[in-house]
């Protein structure tokens, strides 16, 4: 009973959550984005009645007429005439029920339908492939160099995976990526070295539209696998570099006080077999542990720590879809709510999946 | 008279504390790493101006054309010789001929913020015809303060003007410099004077002067059928950069920008950590010490704050707020005192359950006495590491912000000189000095207190010292 007492809590929580994460975002961009998208709206109009007065014969007067209907009807489309808690909810009420709307700056993703909900879908594969696979990746790797180097406690190979994830812990990802973008791509090319890596993107030209409706059908062709391996391989070697010293640390740290435990003291008195003090012993209590750290730093790393580093090599993903629409002409606000909507939503859905992990990870919670 | 009371922190004197850290290698390390980046922030405090971080760079400078220069050193390598520039803004150019006289008047802006001083500045003139005639330049110099220095008049007669170098009045120290700059007496006369021109006297001490100097050279040309033409023209203004860093595409000397970001970074990093650790620890202990319903709603409230997206959240209000520095770093250590938070509520948790807390609550202390005597005490110790880990990511955030040109854009921050250098870019162009040291200095900090958290893990948690 308890057990889902405390399940239940903790969804709540992370229903609030979300609902304030949304408020806040919602009252952010309804209130000073507001005036930004008045301007865009003035804007908008102007283009469209000088297309108008191109074609057609009108007075200035009609014109001027046409003009501020046109920002009238605009500002009623957009909802500016209704008052700001409105407007609030309204956003929220959208989001909730899943209707994104439109992008207002469609051109600069390259979507033609500009509907957000599309937008985010052709940035989700590219996202998943680098930020989910990167980090699983990294941790996989980390996590097998981190216990090795707990195993051996206090030998040089220890010491040096312990000052490599204190380093790379401190390493800022996106700067590793610019890093690497100058030697392998830029000098790579100076020096008119046969192979070099390209300075950004997620495939070349030729492939986008495939990859944009079809991402499964670039898996399958093997030159469009080839071109995007080709764009894979510089971010990948970002992520690896700079996670896989943290999951070290990690591990190591874990793995180090779980060795420390009076039952493993005991395990060794007992004189069991090292290998089966290493799996029972150690690793299995300290996996929820890691697991949690796994599973709760994946949402968290693909919409903080990558957004960045995304930007950077210019990777079609969600972190670059941020990029771009925080800095689009004005914010691309439908955009930018969405994205972070979408974010918290996936986040609280990984959350929710990680207590129950947790719970059959670690039978002291569950006998509680 | 009461005994003053020894003062302990987990059972140990500050000095069994700092034996303790200094005794490991990572500890020395922390301590090196340490003392240095405080030694960089002293001397970029006390060297450059008070309003530097002002000064360093304005967007309306960005129309210039790029004046890149590798750093100094990297000519032993390559063995070419690189001859830093300045920025020079706002060219403007007139130029024919009169009665006669062939007359060229060229105004330009010079941005000396952000650059060390130049020995040389040259003229040259591509012309032939003008500098085969019998020509006669002049230079006006109006410094940031006002005061203005006529240059010339020199007689042109090789393709370079030489200003400064070539044995003129101008290029002198004499008692014009000495009494209308106020140098000071040590300043050798018949030194050149160019450098001086570039700096004010503070305090008796020679201070650079910062900001936009107005230039206006007038050339004339007494002969019958010369015109001077913007062709015949370019004025190339060689710094003496200090070199170790290069130069950036206005002509700055990059080592002063990477200096000047050392106690910046650095605030930012501690300022964080020090909202972070205060937030904390009163919601730690109060949660754990009070328990009961004030427990079960600030723990809610940690897992809200620990749940928090915080990165996109501080990006988006950053752009529709316009925030700057200081309000992302409010922002961030607002929202990033959950985990620190959750531990501190632990280890409360814990020491309440120890006997000497129930003797003493059987020997009838109150509550507020065995939270000041006790419990207090206890975790007191522990803010010191909870700070120090909490520096670094504050560095690292609000860096990232930076370099997306966010939070602060008006500094000479690590992460703004990475974002100008993304913005002219250096990725694709290969100046690689001016990406290389910013992030290097970035990792530096946050991995020196990743070093001090290290060193003091085995002090604060006792577990560790007999791994």
């Amino acid at each position: 009973m308890g057990l889902f007492r405390t399940l239940g809590i903790r969804a709540a929580n992370l229903v609030v959550l979300l609902f304030v994460v949304l408020f806040v975002i919602s009252y952010a961009l309804s209130g000073p984005a507001a005036k930004l998208l008045e301007t865009q709206i003035q804007l908008e109009a102007r283009a469209l009645v000088s297309q108008l007065a191109k074609s057609g014969h009108y007075t200035p007067a009609q014109i001027q007429e046409l003009y501020n209907t046109l920002v009238d009807q605009l500002t009623k489309a957009y909802g500016l005439d209704k008052p700001m808690y409105i407007r609030v909810f309204y956003i929220m009420y959208n989001m909730l029920i899943f209707n994104w709307g439109y992008s207002y700056f469609p051109d600069i993703y390259g979507i033609a339908s500009g509907r957000v909900a599309d937008i985010i879908t052709s940035a989700l594969p590219g996202t998943v492939l680098l930020d989910t696979f990167g980090i699983l990746l990294s941790a996989f790797i980390g996590i097998q160099i981190g216990l090795r180097s707990a195993l051996r406690y206090g030998s040089k190979r220890d010491r040096a995976v312990m000052y490599y994830g204190a380093v790379s812990n401190g390493l800022p990802q996106w700067w590793v990526g610019i890093l690497l973008l100058l030697v392998f791509s830029f000098y790579l090319q100076t020096v008119k070295s046969p192979i070099y890596f390209p300075s950004g993107g997620i495939l070349s030209p030729q492939y986008y539209s495939m990859w944009f409706t079809s991402p499964l059908s670039v898996l399958t062709n093997p030159n469009a696998l080839a071109d995007l391996l080709w764009h894979f391989a510089l971010p990948l070697a970002t992520v690896l570099i700079v996670n896989v010293g943290g999951w070290a640390y990690f591990a190591r740290t874990v793995t180090l006080n779980t060795a420390q435990e009076d039952f493993v003291t005991f395990a060794k008195i007992k004189g069991l077999p090292d290998g089966r003090i290493t799996s029972r012993y150690i690793l299995r209590p300290a996996a929820p542990a890691i697991m949690t750290s796994i599973l709760l730093s994946l949402p968290f790393i693909i919409f903080g720590g990558f957004i960045i580093t995304e930007a950077v090599f210019r990777w079609w993903g969600l972190g670059y879809v941020y990029n771009l629409a925080i800095f689009a002409p004005t914010p691309d606000m439908p955009v930018i709510v969405a994205l972070t909507y979408a974010s918290t939503l996936l986040y609280i859905a990984l959350v929710l999946v990680l207590e129950v992990l947790y719970i059959v990870l670690d039978p002291r919670i569950r006998s509680e | 008279m009461a005994a003053r009371r020894e003062f302990r922190i987990l059972g140990m004197t500050p000095g069994e504390i700092w034996r303790g850290f200094i005794s490991s290698v990572t500890g020395k390390v922390a301590f090196a790493f340490f003392a240095i980046m405080v030694a960089f922030s002293i001397y970029a405090l006390v060297a450059l101006p008070p309003n530097f971080g002002a000064l360093w760079n304005t967007p309306s400078y960005w129309q210039v054309n790029p004046k890149y220069a590798p750093p100094a050193w990297i000519n032993a390598f390559t063995g070419n010789a690189y001859a830093p520039q300045l920025a020079i803004t706002n060219f403007n150019f007139t130029g024919g001929s009169s009665g006669g006289v062939g007359y060229a008047i060229v105004t330009f802006n010079v941005d000396y913020t952000y650059s060390t001083p130049w020995r040389n500045l040259y003229l040259i003139v591509r012309n032939p015809n003008v500098y085969n005639a019998t020509s006669v330049a002049y230079l006006t110099v109006t410094r940031p303060d006002g005061k203005t220095i006529q240059l010339g008049p020199i007689a042109v007669n090789s393709q370079f003007i030489g200003l400064g170098l070539t044995p003129q009045l101008i290029s002198q120290v004499d008692a014009f410099y000495q009494t209308n700059f106020g140098l000071p007496n040590a300043v050798p006369a018949g030194s050149s004077a160019i450098p001086y021109i570039f700096y004010t006297v503070q305090n008796g001490k020679l201070v650079p002067l910062n900001g936009i100097y107005k230039f206006t050279l007038t050339i004339y040309t007494f002969s019958s059928s010369t015109t001077i033409g913007k062709k015949d023209l370019s004025v190339v203004l060689e710094g003496e950069v200090f070199g170790l860093m290069g130069t950036d595409f206005l002509g700055h000397d990059l080592w002063l920008g990477l200096l000047a970001g050392f106690p910046i970074d650095l605030a930012v990093g501690l300022i964080t950590a020090a909202i972070v650790v205060v937030l904390a620890i009163l919601i730690g202990v109060v949660a754990a010490f009070y328990g009961g319903l004030v427990d079960e709603i600030l723990t809610r409230v940690t897992d809200f704050f620990i749940l928090l997206p915080a990165f996109p959240l501080l990006i988006v209000f950053s752009v529709m707020f316009q925030w700057n520095i200081w309000d992302a770093i409010v922002f961030l250590a607002a929202v990033s005192w959950g985990g620190s938070a959750r531990v501190v509520r632990a280890m409360v948790m814990q020491i309440k359950t120890s006997q000497f807390i129930e003797s003493a609550m059987a020997a009838g202390a109150s509550r507020a006495w065995i939270l000041r005597n006790h419990i207090l005490p206890m975790v007191m110790p522990y803010t010191l590491y909870l700070f120090v880990v909490n520096v670094p990511g504050g560095i690292l955030t609000l860096s990232a912000i930076n370099f997306f040109n966010l939070a602060g854009a008006e500094l000479p921050t690590w992460g703004n000189i990475l974002a100008y250098a993304n913005e002219f870019g250096a990725l694709t162009s290969g100046y690689w000095w001016w990406v290389v040291p910013p992030g290097l200095l970035i990792t530096f900090v946050a991995v020196t207190f990743i070093f001090v958290a290290m060193g003091l893990e085995p002090v604060v948690n006792p577990r560790l010292r007999h791994a």
